[in-house]
């Protein structure tokens, strides 16, 4: 466990003394004195491997040299980097690796920023060696990643990274000696989570990207230090631009929340903002055709349209809807823009698919609308519960600490997923499970009751919590005997002995994280699993103590921000209650306009009002509900009644096919401001090429649409806005290296404990219906790909050749039993309709269920049910029954 | 698939280790007996039995030279070619080879009785040169005792100047060579 009182040691080094904690190494302690000793298989995320002997120093009353990267800082130690018998060891080090080095700087990809290249300068290491070098066929080795094994110094970092952080081992050294050579397996091309670790890992040219390969130096590169936009984690990256064309993209080692680690949609996914299909004027609807226009035409056209929609049907003919994608700054113009300059509080935002249940539940048990922990929390956890989180696709850094907790820290890991351990291409999050229960989504519902079942009948509940509300603990007390085990082992599979151990895992942590994903959060009744979870933590006494907390994962990289800026129908900015009048005074004093009274319609409220004829407007920044949204709502024909339909977007979506007016926006590549993690950690998004095309930043456009209306809300950067933010919510956006979570507010809980609680407990622990599946069928579920975010990574060359299409992922005995293997033809269909798609059988799989990932299941999209949360709105339409049939 | 012919041997072998990593050398030889070499496919099944992913199977399969990736002939001449054999002549032992097999180290003859492999120490260094064939160790190779090997086990399968098998606690036949 990290955090105990640190110890520590003093040393010198090279006549400087320095202390640090105790178990520090050496190579470390040097590097805090400012001393750098030269190396190659030593990196600081990796155990010690001390194989290249590059970092050899001397120590005092030690009589051989030293590996500095393997030696722990001792008391009173001294050592020295820079005396002769040191550099001579050094130079040989090099020589022995020169022997066989092909030096081909000028045609390496690494030429500039190499390890083997600095210290061969610093050296002046030459060889001796006469004999010819070692050289390895040249084999192709991965559609991503290329490999140049003549180059490699054989230091494994690369090896080492895969497992240890990542955990996906799909690298090993073949051979042995100097003839060992990295590979993943025979002639196989690679097959992994590509996540581009080993690229940034390796010291030399061995492994690089085949996106930018020979296409740069290092020092023609223009870099900026932004945030990826392609999940909720928020990593930063660095943009490396040769003038408007997007190069690479990596993530330096300690920057950001993801410190240097990044996914493979962080990192080959860049593309996507420079795909030619960009729209990149101004569109205006013509006769039937979307034509080119000006932005001053576009601009006039939308405010005429406005004024008179406006005018003849009043502002709650409006509607708006946002994306996730887009900037705190820019949620935040929206929401005033659509409250002010419109009038109306119908507005959304892509939140609301999931996001809105797991806020909503923190803010009516805890009273906060963040996680009350961070990912350093993760990390230094002793208990993690991880629930429909399908972590290693959806959100791959949160998962990373989950890693690192469990490999490092030797964390408890408990998983309630569906999901199956087996060892894969990618890798698994419940292979590292303490204990795993694999539980269809439709039944996490009933594994977390029957873990809270457990905790009440194992007599696990905390005095405090008893003694301060019994009521509350007796209403849940009795809810859970309502619950006959029987009928829970029948949902899930599971008995009433693993509950309980579950349980008794739960209550022993005194670190206990509980991470709830996408999969729970999009299912029917996700905000009720969401307030059980809490209610778990509140029963087994964790809620408000350090280090402990409910962490539901948010799915789009600005989810966060957009419920915190207010971007969504019943929420302010500073995530207020609208309807509390406190907050609307406050909001009114700020923005000196009074707010529309008149409660907002929520994204599924607004596309029925559409289709009612109600609304007859909506205001589209990056959103696709016509795509997104499952036919049944027929999100479409009630899009297509519009008198005006304004999107700005990247490309031309489903429904920006239908709009009256596309205004070409910039895509986070090309724009300033600052995005909120799922921590709820804000941190600065910078440009790193100029818009594409005449395409400007969505805010930028909200603000000259309310001068068109002569209802100017002017700014002229983006920090203008943040500015505003920062008046409206105090101190909003820190934007330092880490985030300070909020704490549970104890008047929240009580007020919970007391009443909050009360209005629903029946509903939320009734155990969720159970289908009973036909002979024949699977249960379909949506589910996020690793390779892909949402249709914007469709977009992205790089991701299409790892994954260009839809599939179906199966388990192997269902796949026997319908008698299909990998790559067949496959048909879905219920009484909704039917969709054929391609197998691929997978173990992690569990039986009975088959999985479709989401980003390219728009034609699937009609056979599934979609069910509206009453209490959040929030649409799910995650699961549906399929018959299978293999199609010729 | 090699646990549905020696399923029980497997059970037998896993339950040895407390770690079920520790089996994958046994279970390495246990398929390179079954078909004379390690196939793909038997590494990618020895992957799903210990829980490993096929490259780190792949690894280790490929470090040690006592493991074949490719069928070999009949007899599987092995040269070591570590430091003391190298001082000693194992060059010569390998220009022996190519002459009178015409195959260098990773060929088959054509008749596929013989293939030849430079491999790494088997201690045997204070015999140098030496080569295994199949199990068994030759030592103190010259031209003379090189030829009458090669000769022998074309006709009878085996040599009379044989030491070993060393690699199995089985008692060895005894000869201890010198
Ligand atoms: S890109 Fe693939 S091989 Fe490289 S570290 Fe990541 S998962 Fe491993
Ligand atoms: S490929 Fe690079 S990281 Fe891997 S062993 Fe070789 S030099 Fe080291
Ligand atoms: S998609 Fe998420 S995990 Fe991957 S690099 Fe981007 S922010 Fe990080
Ligand atoms: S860095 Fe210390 S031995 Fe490689
Ligand atoms: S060097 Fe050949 S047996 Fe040891």
């Amino acid at each position: 466990m990290a955090n105990q009182t640190t110890e520590t040691v003093r040393l010198m080094i090279d006549g400087i003394s320095i202390s640090v904690p105790k178990g520090t190494l050496v190579i470390e302690a040097a590097r805090q004195a400012g001393v750098m000793i030269p190396h190659f298989c030593y990196h600081p995320k990796l155990k010690p491997d001390a194989n290249c002997r590059m970092c050899l120093v001397e120590i005092e009353r030690v009589r051989k040299l030293q590996t500095s990267c393997s030696t722990v800082a001792t008391e009173g130690m001294a050592v020295r980097t820079a005396t002769t018998v040191v550099n001579d060891a050094h130079k040989s080090v090099l020589e022995f690796i020169l022997a066989n080095h092909p030096l081909d700087c000028p045609v390496c990809d690494q030429g500039g920023r190499c390890d083997l290249q600095d210290f061969s300068h610093q050296y002046t290491a030459t060889s001796r060696f006469a004999e010819t070098k070692r050289i390895f066929q040249k084999e192709y080795f991965s559609p991503l990643i290329e490999t140049q094994m003549n180059r490699c110094v054989q230091c494994l970092r690369c090896v080492r990274y895969c497992d240890e952080v990542m955990d996906v081992k799909a690298l090993a050294p073949i051979g042995r000696g100097t003839m060992t050579e990295i590979k993943s397996f025979g002639n196989h091309p690679l097959d992994c989570e590509f996540c581009g670790g080993c690229v940034q890992i390796c010291p030399v040219g061995a492994i690089t990207s085949r996106l930018s390969m020979y296409e740069y130096r290092p020092w023609m590169l223009k870099r900026a230090d932004t945030i990826c936009t392609f999940c909720g984690d928020g990593c930063q990256i660095t943009v490396q631009t040769k003038d408007q064309e997007l190069i690479e993209v990596n993530s330096a080692h300690s920057g950001g929340r993801n410190n240097g680690d990044l996914c493979a949609r962080g990192y080959f996914g860049f593309h996507a903002a420079s795909h030619p299909d960009r729209v990149t004027h101004p569109l205006i609807r013509r006769n039937g055709t979307l034509v080119e226009a000006t932005w001053e035409e576009a601009l006039l056209f939308v405010a005429e349209q406005t004024n008179r929609i406006k005018q003849a049907h009043g502002p709650q003919a409006f509607g708006g809807l946002i994306s996730g994608r887009c900037t705190n700054e820019e949620l935040y113009l929206f929401q005033k823009f659509m409250r002010l300059t419109i009038g109306t509080n119908n507005l959304d935002s892509s939140a609301r698919y999931g996001h809105v249940n797991g806020v909503q539940a923190m803010r009516r048990v805890q009273g906060t609308h963040r996680w009350t922990v961070t990912f350093e929390d993760i990390v230094q956890a002793d208990v993690l519960l991880l629930v429909g989180t399908n972590i290693t696709e959806a959100n791959p850094i949160t998962g990373l600490k989950v890693k690192e907790a469990v490999k490092k820290q030797e964390a408890t890991l408990l998983t309630i997923e569906a999901l199956q351990p087996a060892v894969g291409t990618i890798s698994n999050i419940t292979n590292l499970s303490k204990q795993h229960l694999c539980v269809a989504p439709s039944q996490f519902g009933a594994a977390v009751l029957g873990l809270l079942k457990a905790v009440i009948e194992g007599d696990h509940v905390d005095p405090g919590i008893r003694q301060r509300a019994s009521d509350y603990v007796s209403a849940l007390s009795h809810a859970v005997r309502q619950i006959a085990w029987e009928d829970l082992a029948v949902s899930t599979g599971i008995s009433s002995d693993s509950f309980a151990q579950m349980a008794a895992s739960v209550v022993r942590g005194r670190r206990v994280v509980v991470l709830a994903g996408q999969i729970l959060l999009r299912s029917q009744g996700g905000y009720g699993m969401c307030l059980n979870l809490l209610d778990l933590l509140l029963l087994s006494g964790k809620l408000t103590s350090p280090g402990c907390g409910f962490a539901p994962l948010a799915e789009e990289n600005n989810d966060q921000g957009a419920v915190e800026m207010g971007a969504v129908a019943e929420l302010l900015p500073g995530a207020l209650d609208l309807t509390d009048q406190d907050s609307r005074d406050r909001m009114a004093r700020a923005w000196k306009e009074e707010l529309p009274l008149v409660p907002g319609g929520t994204l599924i409220e607004m596309v029925d009002r559409a289709s009612a004829g109600i609304i007859k407007s909506l205001f589209v920044v990056g959103e696709n509900p016509v795509g997104s949204l499952p036919s049944q709502i027929r999100a479409k024909e009630a899009l297509s009644k519009l008198d005006l339909l304004v999107c700005q977007e990247l490309f031309l979506t489903e429904t920006a096919a239908l709009a009256h007016v596309v205004l070409p926006a910039a895509s986070a590549m090309e724009k300033a401001g600052t995005f909120t993690n799922t921590e709820g950690h804000a941190q600065a998004v910078r440009p790193a090429i100029d818009p594409v095309g005449d395409s400007r930043p969505d805010w930028e456009i909200l603000s000259a649409f309310s001068v068109f209306l002569g209802a100017p809300l002017e700014y002229g950067e983006a920090k203008e806005i943040l500015k505003e933010i920062r008046s409206v919510i105090p101190g909003y956006g820190s934007l330092g290296p880490s985030p300070i979570a909020p704490t549970a507010d104890p008047s929240a809980i009580d007020r919970y404990v007391t009443e909050g609680y009360r209005h629903d407990v029946a509903i939320r622990y009734t155990l969720p219906p159970r289908a009973v599946r036909q002979e024949g069928t699977v249960q379909l579920g949506l589910v996020q790909s690793l390779f892909h975010s949402g249709k914007f990574s469709t977009h992205s060359k790089g991701l299409l050749q790892i994954e260009p299409s839809a599939f179906l992922q199966m388990n192997p005995v269902d796949a026997a039993r319908f008698a299909l293997g990998s790559g067949d033809r496959v048909r879905l269909s219920n009484n909704r309709g039917q969709f054929i798609t391609t197998v691929k059988v997978l173990e992690r799989v569990p039986e009975g269920l088959a999985w479709l990932p989401d980003h390219f299941a728009q034609e699937a999209l009609r056979l599934f049910d979609c069910v509206i949360d009453p209490d959040t709105k929030v649409p799910s339409f995650r699961t549906a029954t399929v018959s299978v049939l293999k199609a010729t | 698939m090699l646990k549905d012919k020696y399923q029980q041997e497997i059970d037998e072998l896993l339950s040895r280790y407390p770690v079920k990593r520790s089996a994958l050398i046994p279970l390495l030889y246990l398929a390179q007996r079954d078909e004379g070499f390690v196939s793909e496919g038997a590494m990618k099944e020895i992957a799903g039995l210990l829980h490993l992913t096929p490259p780190q199977v792949y690894e280790t399969a490929t470090f040690y030279t006592m493991i074949n990736l490719k069928p070999v002939g009949k007899f599987h001449l092995q040269v070591c070619k570590s430091l003391m054999c190298a001082l000693a002549g194992s060059d010569t032992v390998i220009g022996w080879v190519k002459t009178k097999l015409g195959i260098g180290p990773g060929e088959t003859t054509t008749d596929g009785l013989f293939t030849l492999s430079a491999v790494e120490c088997l201690a045997a260094c204070g015999t140098a040169p030496m080569m295994q064939v199949n199990d068994d160790y030759y030592e103190r190779l010259t031209e003379d005792t090189f030829d009458r090997i090669l000769a022998d086990l074309k006709k009878d399968g085996s040599c009379s100047l044989k030491t070993g098998p060393f690699m199995w606690p089985e008692p060895a036949p005894a000869k201890p060579g010198a």
